[in-house]
């Protein structure tokens, strides 16, 4: 359970650090740590999820040099919910997991401008949603569900070769 | 259970709580320091990893590109090769061919030009094929040139082409003199593929090596003037009656293309229209 945390942890980060800019389309990026968090939150239950997303989100938040917390926060949010309300999604369904993961990602974006607004936030909500939150809802929403397709296959052949 | 996950949730968005409002209060740089010590390492592992994964992954394409690179010039060195050899091939050609027009427009002879397409080197023949025959109303015994010389005479027409035997076929006998001494003889080819010229010793006492032989007309199957070979080297037998000299043949009979068939008149003297040097 920890090493696979940490594994959690460490891979996205170093898939968010590594892959990330290069898969970047017109300056947008997906934010990888919350793909894997919630893929991970739904195998793992929501105690998994809350611990990835909040130790993948601190190294987010440590890493990019804003208010350190916020990220922890909402991903670990997110974490969680994903992993209560795993056992009752057909996640399986590229037609679920594409919206699922915008829906997500436009929520974790509310939820952090919603934080950072307490926090004197400069940025407009147009302006965020439209550049920052939607692009990368819609990247995430993509790059996930290929993702459980890939994860899906794996798991397949792996089973039968068992 | 169900109260024990709730708790875990409350206790991290307190701390997440907790660090912001600390930050907010202008307890950041502590909160950030203790941060750093834990994250300072993984970034740096994450940067790491970042640069040997992009240098191997930049390094693979720089190789990629490369070689595809090297197979587009391989092959486009490749097609200019060829183009090269093809254009270097149609320079000679058109530098035979208007070598063969000027000879054809300045000779006082009717001639029609010829094409070689086929060479019988077999040593026991030595002959040539040419694209002209019955249809093109070639006689028998036409005289065949070259703007180097003489080439040979037509042995056989027939419907489309026609053989040339050449002068070094060991049945080839052509009437020649020294250009220089005008010793009268006879040109012939024989089994090696080489040329030799048959005199009378007591005329020919003054051949030298490097002296031009032209054919000297008699018989009136070739005309006169038109050149042979040069003296290579002089075979003298003592009191013998005939002497013979090794020729070299002024036509390079396996390279050459494009010939000119003497079909009028042959009575004229081509000396002046071909340069003997001798």
């Amino acid at each position: 359970m920890r090493a696979l945390l940490a594994l959690t942890v460490f891979g996205g980060g170093v898939a968010h650090a590594t892959l990330a800019p290069a898969l970047g389309i017109h300056g947008v990026t997906p934010d990888l740590p919350l793909i894997v968090v919630v893929l991970l939150a739904l195998r793992q239950g929501p105690e998994f999820g809350c611990v990835a997303g909040f130790a993948a989100g601190l190294l987010q938040d440590a890493t990019g040099g804003g208010l350190i917390g916020v990220q922890a926060l909402t991903k670990a949010v997110i974490g969680f919910a994903m992993g209560a309300a795993g056992s009752r999604l057909a996640v399986t369904q590229p037609l679920v997991q594409v919206p699922g993961l915008v829906l997500l990602t436009v929520a974790e974006g509310l939820a952090r401008f919603a934080l950072l607004k307490i926090f004197h936030f400069p940025a407009t909500f147009g302006d965020v949603m439209l550049y920052v939150v939607l692009p990368q809802a819609l990247y995430n929403g993509f790059l996930g569900a290929a993702l459980v397709v890939a994860l899906t296959c794996v798991e397949s052949l792996r089973a039968r070769a068992a | 259970m169900k109260i024990r996950k709730f708790a875990l949730l409350a206790a991290i968005v307190g701390v997440c709580l907790l660090l912001l409002t600390l930050q907010t209060r202008g307890y950041g740089a502590t909160a950030r320091d203790l941060l750093a010590l834990v994250t300072t390492p993984i970034q740096a592992s994450v940067s790491r990893a970042h640069r040997a994964a992009f240098g191997a992954w930049d390094t693979y394409r720089d190789w990629k590109n490369v070689r595809a690179e090297n197979h587009r010039l391989r092959d486009e060195n490749q097609q200019l090769r060829v183009e090269a050899l093809r254009v270097g091939e149609t320079e000679d050609e058109n530098r035979r061919l208007r070598h063969l027009l000027a000879l054809q427009q300045r000779l006082p002879l009717t001639t029609l030009s010829g094409e070689i397409i086929a060479r019988d080197w077999g040593g026991w023949i030595r002959s040539l094929t040419v694209n002209r025959g019955r249809g093109d109303h070639v006689p028998r015994l036409t005289a065949v040139i070259s703007p180097d010389g003489l080439i040979g005479r037509i042995v056989d027409v027939r419907s489309g082409v026609s053989i040339v035997q050449v002068l070094t076929d060991p049945a080839s006998t052509v009437g020649a003199h020294v250009v220089r001494t005008r010793t009268p003889g006879i040109v012939e080819g024989d089994a090696r593929g080489t040329l030799r010229f048959k005199y009378m010793a007591r005329d020919g006492a003054g051949i030298q090596i490097g002296d031009a032989l032209v054919t000297s007309g008699q018989g009136g199957l070739f005309p006169r003037g038109i050149p042979i070979g040069r003296v290579r080297a002089v075979d003298e037998r003592g009191p013998a009656l005939f002497y013979y000299a090794a020729l070299d043949p002024a036509v390079d009979f396996a390279r050459v293309d494009e010939v000119l068939l003497v079909t009028g008149d042959t009575r004229h003297d081509l000396a002046a229209h071909f340069p003997t040097g001798g």
